[in-house]
């Protein structure tokens, strides 16, 4: 018998995810959400200009062969799929 | 921020501790791996040697890389920005240095177990008893230090990866306890299918609600502090928060669609799985928009890059994972080879890609100078990329072979002679992946213990 593990463990989830919820709303966790995305900034790590660098020409054709293997096997797939599928 | 917490006083013990634990079980995770994809090719290479037959490796080498390389990896992260973001200190570094040793004889005690040939036999929760009550308490010290952290921080609001953060390590506390059947220590399992279908709620979850909810928060950590932009928007990730929790957690049966499980669990799983769209979209369209025209800054920055890329990752397992969960397709994907391309693709494209990127993002910041070399830290991104591209391609392709002849009826050994050269090229990928977790177990050693820094 498996239902009463599986009942209360989604009872269990189900009730402490409510519990959290309500105390998120109210200790004002849903208020503010413009400073909340701020937060990250804030942290004391911005001390360094930060820096920006451009792809250079091996690189970009190594991502795009990668993409392309990727997508490749994707597509064989679909047509695969199409071709043989029932 | 208050002067007791700025980033100059903060020691980050902790975090250190876990990113040398993070680097040295990568090493032995990824090893393992590469044993276990030489002995497909060669079977009989481990004869009669007990602790090295692939029934053993296998487990070792799973559990290493859940719970050795990539959970440490990122509780690394976790234990370095959750002061930052609540402006606190951790609530005792003592007790995470303790836990951090605890993390490591487990680890141990879980390979000498393992090798020894004691298993529970259930893949995911191998592990015996004894060494279950180890990683439970393991999971209880993380989840009372960063409670006790949250419960003293001087900023009120919440950020979305303290919750991503304090959700994954208390919900996996739990299903550790149920999946592993604890209250049972002599079998660690039900019987039957219940058995199945409450080891596939752990098996998922481990994934669901540890892996991806760390990298999650690690990703919405280091995007924007590393291009200095604020998140695009913090609503929507609270509403993927919440989503991600509410379908989530149900969806392990999908693992179990070919075996007679009731058919409301098979339906409710397929629909969340199906449903695990708008989390995934939510959290990829928010961190994306985050990273708008930046992506300049994040080519510059090493440690975002790893992690950017394991978002682009995560879109394609999460929409695979989607669609492998529609009985028409497990049909052929099931069972075989397809799986663990995209348990690959999961777990080192996203999770462990997120991991070793929040790593290269926080040394430089703990130590206080750039990384010892980050020509390493590039060969090991491109390494990586390579090989998890590679084993896309080569088990995708393995993986239909072998579900069309099963579905055709043949027989086993007449397809094994067809893939085993699929198994020598996974293998050959499975050395790129081991010779980049040794480049950068140097790089992370080196950088964390040295007195100099190389300019990066
Ligand atoms: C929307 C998200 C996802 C969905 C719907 C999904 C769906 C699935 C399904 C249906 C299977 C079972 C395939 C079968 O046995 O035929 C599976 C296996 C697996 N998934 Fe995912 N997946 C998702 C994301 C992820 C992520 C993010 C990870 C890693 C962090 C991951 C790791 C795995 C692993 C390791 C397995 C192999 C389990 C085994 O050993 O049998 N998945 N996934």
């Amino acid at each position: 018998m498996y239902y009463p593990y599986f009942l209360t463990y989604m009872l269990a989830g189900f009730i402490i995810s409510i519990l959290v919820f309500f105390w998120a709303l109210y200790n004002r966790q849903f208020k503010d959400q413009q400073r909340a995305r701020f937060l990250p900034l804030q942290g004391g790590d911005q001390a360094e200009p930060v820096r920006v660098s451009k792809m250079n020409r091996i690189e970009g054709y190594a991502l795009l062969g990668l993409a392309c293997l990727g997508l490749l096997t994707t597509a064989a797939v679909l047509i695969f799929a199409l071709v043989r599928g029932g | 921020m208050d002067s007791s917490a700025t980033s100059a006083t903060l020691t980050n013990r902790t975090a250190r501790a876990f990113c040398l634990t993070s680097a040295g079980w990568m090493v032995m995770a990824t090893l393992m791996g590469l044993a276990g994809a030489t002995e497909l090719i060669a079977p009989d290479l481990s004869h009669n040697i007990g602790w090295l037959v692939f029934g053993r490796v296998r487990p070792i080498h799973v559990n290493l890389v859940l719970f050795g390389f990539v959970t440490p990896g990122l509780l690394a992260s976790a234990f370095y920005f959750l002061p930052r973001l609540l402006q606190t200190e951790i609530y005792s570094e003592r007790l995470g240095l303790i836990t951090v040793w605890l993390w490591n004889i487990t680890l141990l005690a879980a390979v000498i177990s393992l090798a020894s040939g004691f298993s529970q036999g259930r893949e995911y929760a191998e592990l015996i008893w004894p060494v279950d009550l180890l990683v439970v308490a393991c999971f209880g010290l993380v989840c009372y230090n960063l409670f006790m952290t949250v419960k003293r921080r001087r900023e009120p609001l919440l950020y979305v990866s303290v919750w991503y953060v304090c959700a994954a390590v208390i919900l996996t506390s739990v299903t550790y306890c149920i999946g592993n059947v604890i209250w049972q220590p002599n079998s660690g399992a039900l019987v039957g299918i219940p058995d199945a279908i409450i080891l596939w709620f752990y098996g998922h979850n481990i994934f669901g609600l540890l892996l991806t909810p760390l990298a999650i928060a690690v990703a919405y950590y280091v995007i924007p502090t590393a291009i200095r932009s604020p998140l695009y928007s913090h609503t929507l990730s609270l509403i993927g928060f919440w989503s991600l929790l509410v379908v989530y957690t149900h969806i392990g049966t999908h693992h179990l669609l070919q075996v007679p499980v009731p058919t409301w669990l098979k339906v409710i799983a397929i629909v969340d799985s199906i449903a695990m769209v708008i989390p995934v979209m939510v959290f990829l369209i928010n961190i994306w928009y985050t990273a708008k025209g930046k992506l300049g800054e994040i080519h510059a920055d090493i440690g975002a890059k790893f992690v950017f890329t394991g978002t682009i990752m995560y879109f394609f397992v999460s929409i695979q994972g989607s669609i492998m969960a529609l009985p028409q397709v497990q049909r052929v994907t099931h069972f075989n080879n397809w799986v663990v391309g995209h348990a690959h693709i999961g777990v080192l494209g996203f999770a462990a890609m997120i991991a070793l990127g929040g790593l290269y993002f926080i040394i430089p910041r703990i130590t206080g100078r750039p990384l010892y070399s980050r020509f390493l830290a590039d060969l090991q991104y491109w390494l990586v990329l390579i090989g998890v591209v590679g084993f896309t391609v080569v088990l995708t392709t393995v993986g239909l072979i072998q579900g069309n002849a099963w579905l055709n009826g043949e027989t086993v050994y007449r397809v094994l002679p067809e893939i085993h050269l699929y198994y020598v090229l996974r293998a050959s990928l499975g050395f790129l992946i081991f010779s980049s977790a040794i480049i950068g177990f140097y790089n992370i050693i080196r950088s964390l213990l040295s007195q100099s820094g190389a300019k990066a």
